[in-house]
Order: structure tokens, then C-alpha cells, then sequence
């Protein structure tokens, strides 16, 4: 397929055309530091030199909370009924690699196996328009966990950031050479050669993921974990803005004497009751074993049983961790040791 | 309907067994679902009590025996609390069969050694059921069983009816103190029990299941004893939520309990953290 570009304005009519034909379109707006629907209130914003979002776009895929069925009760007899499904398609716009790849990764825990309908429905019938990203700050790895601000995974189309308000249009997936097919009046061919917009500071690689790994195959007993999670709070801020992390609930509201609903609620192994036994007994008693399990779940666990890492490195779990308890000064801590064995 | 949808059963028998411990017989609304549901022993399944929420137990009713569910639960946490407040007649959910199962093949033409304490005897009891009604492809087969005391027993019935079969040892034991002034039995902890009945190892597999302390103290006398790792085999009952492998909390390293087990041998214990 011969290269095409598109302009941030070109882009901004195709997000028109999506919200017409209903779509919820996600992206960043203007001036804003979160994921949400793009209204005609609020104007998209393609800006690669931005932080990452407060928190990915998961939740619209894997929502805080949504209802698994709604029952109603009557003398001991019960109905169920499924909930009502949002059939509009989702368009994310805009996406950093750190999240745009974040997606096959929870597809994988979803889909291993049984099959997370909830999740299939909207994941399926999504397109994800991932985005080069020209930020860095101290808390960025993604390279360190085989991504990079240019990873195209989990995106269907990427756009890489030319000079003058051009974007590199590239089609991942078929599903995203339809779309550009599709919308292909807005696109057109690079004749003046464009320019792409350079990195003003490349992202390092702070530690092997391999080695982490070998260390946390072999130490799950090691005196390190008694201080590594020392400071943590449990207040779970780092599972919820993750865009890996998957863990939930299953709770029933009930709503009045008889009715009430089941919901998927977001959940995060650094609670005390994520893992307590109604007897009272808890194999994670102490939140330096629960710091244990976050850190192996994302650098041994996952990739034992999925061959990938539950991490992309985004940063945030430390940028908005309250006692700034920084997941990449830990494991470059475990990188270190494995080094020296 | 989704994967976390429960199907809809109906309780058509309530056992009290102890002060504490129930029974429910149950058999789905449906009754084309009843004859087509297959299970194997050693799976659980979650019960659910719309408004509260589900719990997880195995199914202790042996799959030779399909006209009715059972499941046996000690009044612990919320759901279980309101299971104990269920009448005949009412509706609960059910979703499974799930996770692993006893290796039910690799134990015929084998000695078989039983051994569970308290409501521990509820997973037990499906294997039990199993392996009796297909007595012909075992040898010898032995069972014991202890409660902290007479009141605590389980399946007391069963037990009587153990205890007569001919080709079936059956020992019951309650804690020291535990006993009435009429008690028969035994009078031990289990891992003393399992030391003085001392059951043959050789071509034996051994099923354990009870209080943690209990399954902590009986395994070195299964080894003294002589049972390989691979031929002691137990369940875990890591918190759940989904069954699935989706939720997050019932794993120990790598390893999902709800799919990965609930059936563990020995020797594969041995090689998890100890997180469980």
C-alpha cells in the first residue's frame, strides 16, 4: 500500500463523520488529561509531546463496573436478565503506545480459555488508532518492557507525528486498512515529503526483562521483599490507572427488598481482602506480600503463562503513587541483582 | 447471558448435619440441564444467593449419583450465612463444573486411603461415593475421618453405612475432649489417627483434605509411612471469585487454583510457593 498522510484537520472530520454514523469516538480533548468521549464540545487533541493520560482508556473496554445481570426476586423464585448492551462501536483516537498495547494483553486473560464476552463484544467491534509519542519524563520504561514510543501492537492504524500538523498513516490490521479504505477521501499521498517530527530524548533501557524474570524465578523467598513493599499503602491507585491490570470482583447490589443487579467491579491484589479466606485465614497476609505478587504477576506470573509482560511501562503507577513508590526504581533494584548472580 | 451468569437451581432437600454445617440437594430448574450436566469428582462450583453474592465449594455428591447436586457449607462469611437462611423450595444459582479433578483413572486397580477432617469431607465424600460405586476396579480402600467433636461430625449416616461395607475400613476420630461418654470411636488428631491405622503405601494413593493444620500434620506421617509425593493428593481452597482464571486472587505463583487445581498432588505443592 502506497504511504499516506493525513492532516490533524482531516482527522478531526473523520472523527466528525464517526460520531454521525454513532460511534463513541475516545480520545484526549484539547487542554484535557483524560481518555473520554469526544463531544463537539470537546475537541479532539492529536498532541504526541503530551504526558500520558491520567489513567488508559481500559475502562472503556473493561468498565470500573458494569452489570453481569439484573434479577428480580419473588418468593423464593428468581429472574434474571441480561443487561442492556451499548452496540455503538468504539473509535479510540490518539492512542500512546503504552496503551494502544496494553489491549492484546488483557485480550489475553479474557480469552484464554473461557471467553469474557463483555469484554469480546466491545474489544471486537473497536478500532484503535494508536499515536508515536514524543514525551519523556523520569518515569517512562516502555522500552524496557519490548515496547517503544513507536510499538504499532495493539493498534489497528498508527499515526507517526510530521512536521506541520501531518500525520504517517500506517494500516496494522485489515481491520485498519478498512477504516482507511473507508475514510480514504481524508487521506492523501505524501508529495512534499513531510518531514517526521524527531525525539528530542531517546527513552533508555533501564533494566532486561529477562534477567528480572530469571531473578523472580528463583527468589520468591528473598529478604528484598520485606522492605520493597515496605511504604506501600494499599490503596490500589497503581492497579487502576495501570492499563494492564485486570483483577476484579464479582459483587451483587441489591437495590430494594427483591431486585437488585451482579456486577464486574475492578479490584487489586493490594487489598487485605483481595485474597482473605472467609475462615479469616489470608495466603497474602501483609502488604509485602501483596507488593511481591503485583511486581511477580507482572514480570514472571503473566509471562509464565501468557509469554508476554503485564506491564507497558507507562509510568503512571508511580507517577500518581501517593507515597511515590516507583515500580521502575524497583525493578531496576531486582535488575541489578540479577546482574550480580 | 455471559460466562458469570449463574443457571438457576432449586433446593429440594436440606440436611442440617451440625449445628453449623448444611446440606442442600439441589437440581436445576431446567430439567433438560440436570440429565446433561457432567462433572467430575474434585470439581467445584459457585454457588450463588441473589443479593448477596457467590461462594465456592466442590460438588459433594458423587457423579455417579446425578439426580440431585449436593453441596455441604459451614456458615463462614456473608453467602454462606444466607444460605443457612434458605428454605426448600428456593431458588439459588450454579455455575460450573470447574477447575481440575481427582485422577480417578490413574487411582483404579490401587489401594485407596481417604482421609479428611471436618467439613473437608464434603470434596472427599464425592470421591468416596465415586470409587464405592465402582468398587470392583479398586483394592483395598480405607477411611478416615475426624471432627473437633461427636457434634461436629458430618454425613453421620454415611459413615454408619461406610463402616458396614464389607472391603471398606472406615475410622472416625474426634480431638481429645471432643468425645461424648458414649463415643465408639477414635479419639486423636487425624495425623495421630492416620499413624495408628498406618495404611499400607504400596500401590496406595492417598486423598486429604481438611483444616490447613490438619493437611500440614499429616503429611510427614504419609511420608513416614512410605506414600510418594505423587500419590498424595489434595485440594486447596484459594479465595475465588470467577473460577474462570479472569478475577486475579486464587492464584499461588504462576499457578490459578481454579484451573490449574483445585486438585494438587503432593509433590506438585512442593514446588509452589508457599502462598496458599
Amino acid at each position: 500500500m502506497e504511504e499516506l498522510i493525513i492532516s490533524t484537520e482531516n482527522f478531526k472530520k473523520i472523527v466528525k463523520e464517526l460520531q454521525e454514523k454513532e460511534f463513541r469516538v475516545i480520545g484526549i480533548p484539547e487542554g484535557e488529561n483524560k481518555y473520554q468521549e469526544i463531544t463537539v464540545e470537546k475537541e479532539l487533541s492529536l498532541n504526541s509531546e503530551a504526558a500520558p493520560a491520567g489513567s488508559s482508556f481500559k475502562e472503556y473496554f473493561f468498565p470500573k463496573s458494569e452489570p453481569i445481570f439484573f434479577y428480580k426476586q419473588n418468593n423464593g423464585s428468581v429472574d434474571l436478565f441480561d443487561p442492556i448492551e451499548d452496540k455503538k462501536g468504539i473509535v479510540v483516537i490518539g492512542a500512546k503506545p503504552c496503551d494502544a498495547s496494553a489491549m492484546p494483553i488483557i485480550s489475553k486473560v479474557f480469552n484464554w480459555d473461557y471467553k469474557d464476552d463483555l469484554f469480546n463484544k466491545r474489544y471486537d467491534s473497536s478500532l484503535i488508532i494508536g499515536m508515536s509519542c514524543h514525551y519523556k519524563d523520569d518515569y517512562c520504561f516502555c522500552v524496557s518492557t519490548k515496547g517503544s514510543p513507536e510499538n504499532t501492537k495493539g493498534s489497528d492504524v498508527f499515526l507517526t507525528t510530521l512536521e506541520n500538523n501531518y500525520f504517517k498513516v500506517a494500516t496494522i490490521t485489515p481491520k485498519g486498512e478498512a477504516f482507511v479504505k473507508e475514510y480514504g477521501k481524508h487521506f492523501e499521498k505524501d508529495e512534499k515529503k513531510h518531514n517526521p517530527v524527531e525525539r528530542k530524548e531517546a527513552i533508555p533501557e533501564h533494566f532486561n526483562y529477562e534477567k528480572v524474570k530469571t531473578w523472580l524465578d528463583n527468589n520468591f523467598e528473598n529478604k528484598f521483599w520485606d522492605t520493597a513493599g515496605e511504604m506501600c499503602l494499599g490503596c490500589a491507585q497503581c492497579a487502576f490507572v495501570c492499563p494492564t491490570c485486570h483483577c476484579f470482583d464479582l459483587v451483587d447490589e441489591q437495590c430494594g427488598s427483591c431486585e437488585g443487579r451482579r456486577a464486574k467491579n475492578w479490584d487489586a491484589c493490594q487489598f487485605s481482602l483481595f485474597t482473605k479466606h472467609a475462615s479469616g485465614h489470608n495466603p497474602r497476609d501483609n502488604q509485602e506480600k501483596r507488593y511481591r505478587q503485583r511486581i511477580s504477576h507482572k514480570f514472571k506470573y503473566y509471562m509464565d503463562k501468557f509469554d508476554d509482560i503485564l506491564c507497558t511501562g507507562c509510568g503512571r503507577c508511580a507517577r500518581g503513587c501517593p507515597v511515590s513508590l516507583d515500580i521502575l526504581q524497583v525493578v531496576e533494584e531486582i535488575n541489578a541483582f540479577a546482574e550480580k548472580s | 447471558m455471559n460466562l458469570y451468569t449463574p443457571e438457576l437451581v432449586e433446593i429440594k432437600d436440606i440436611i442440617e448435619e451440625t449445628p453449623d454445617i448444611r446440606t442442600l440437594k439441589l437440581q436445576f430448574k431446567d430439567p433438560e440441564r440436570m440429565k446433561n450436566f457432567e462433572f467430575k469428582a474434585g470439581q467445584f462450583a459457585e454457588y450463588s444467593v441473589f443479593g448477596e453474592g457467590e461462594c465456592t465449594f466442590c460438588i459433594a455428591s458423587s457423579p455417579t449419583r446425578p439426580e440431585y447436586l449436593e453441596c455441604s457449607f459451614k456458615y463462614a462469611g456473608k453467602v454462606t450465612n444466607a444460605m443457612t437462611k434458605l428454605n426448600i423450595g428456593d431458588t439459588m444459582g450454579l455455575r460450573g463444573p470447574y477447575g481440575n479433578s481427582f485422577p480417578i483413572e490413574q487411582m483404579k486397580g490401587k489401594n485407596v486411603v481417604f482421609i479428611a477432617g471436618g467439613i473437608g469431607l464434603a470434596p472427599v465424600r464425592c470421591i468416596i461415593w465415586n470409587v464405592l460405586d465402582l468398587r470392583d476396579q479398586f483394592k483395598d480402600i480405607t477411611i478416615i475421618y475426624g471432627a473437633r467433636t461427636v457434634g461436629d461430625l458430618v454425613y453421620k449416616n454415611e459413615l454408619e453405612d461406610w463402616k458396614q461395607m464389607s472391603g471398606v475400613k472406615t475410622v472416625v476420630t474426634v480431638d481429645p475432649g471432643g468425645e461424648t461418654q458414649d463415643w465408639k470411636g477414635e479419639v486423636g488428631f487425624v495425623p495421630t489417627i492416620v499413624e495408628k491405622v498406618a495404611p499400607a503405601s504400596k500401590d496406595t494413593v492417598a486423598i486429604i483434605c481438611g483444616p490447613p493444620i490438619m493437611i500440614k500434620y499429616t503429611f510427614p506421617v504419609l511420608e513416614k509411612l512410605g506414600f510418594e509425593e505423587e500419590n498424595v493428593i489434595t485440594t486447596l481452597e484459594n479465595r475465588m471469585k470467577c473460577g474462570l482464571g479472569k478475577c486475579g486472587r486464587c492464584n499461588i505463583g504462576s499457578v490459578y487454583v481454579c484451573k490449574d487445581g483445585p486438585v494438587f498432588s503432593y509433590k506438585e505443592l512442593k514446588d509452589l510457593p508457599q502462598e496458599y
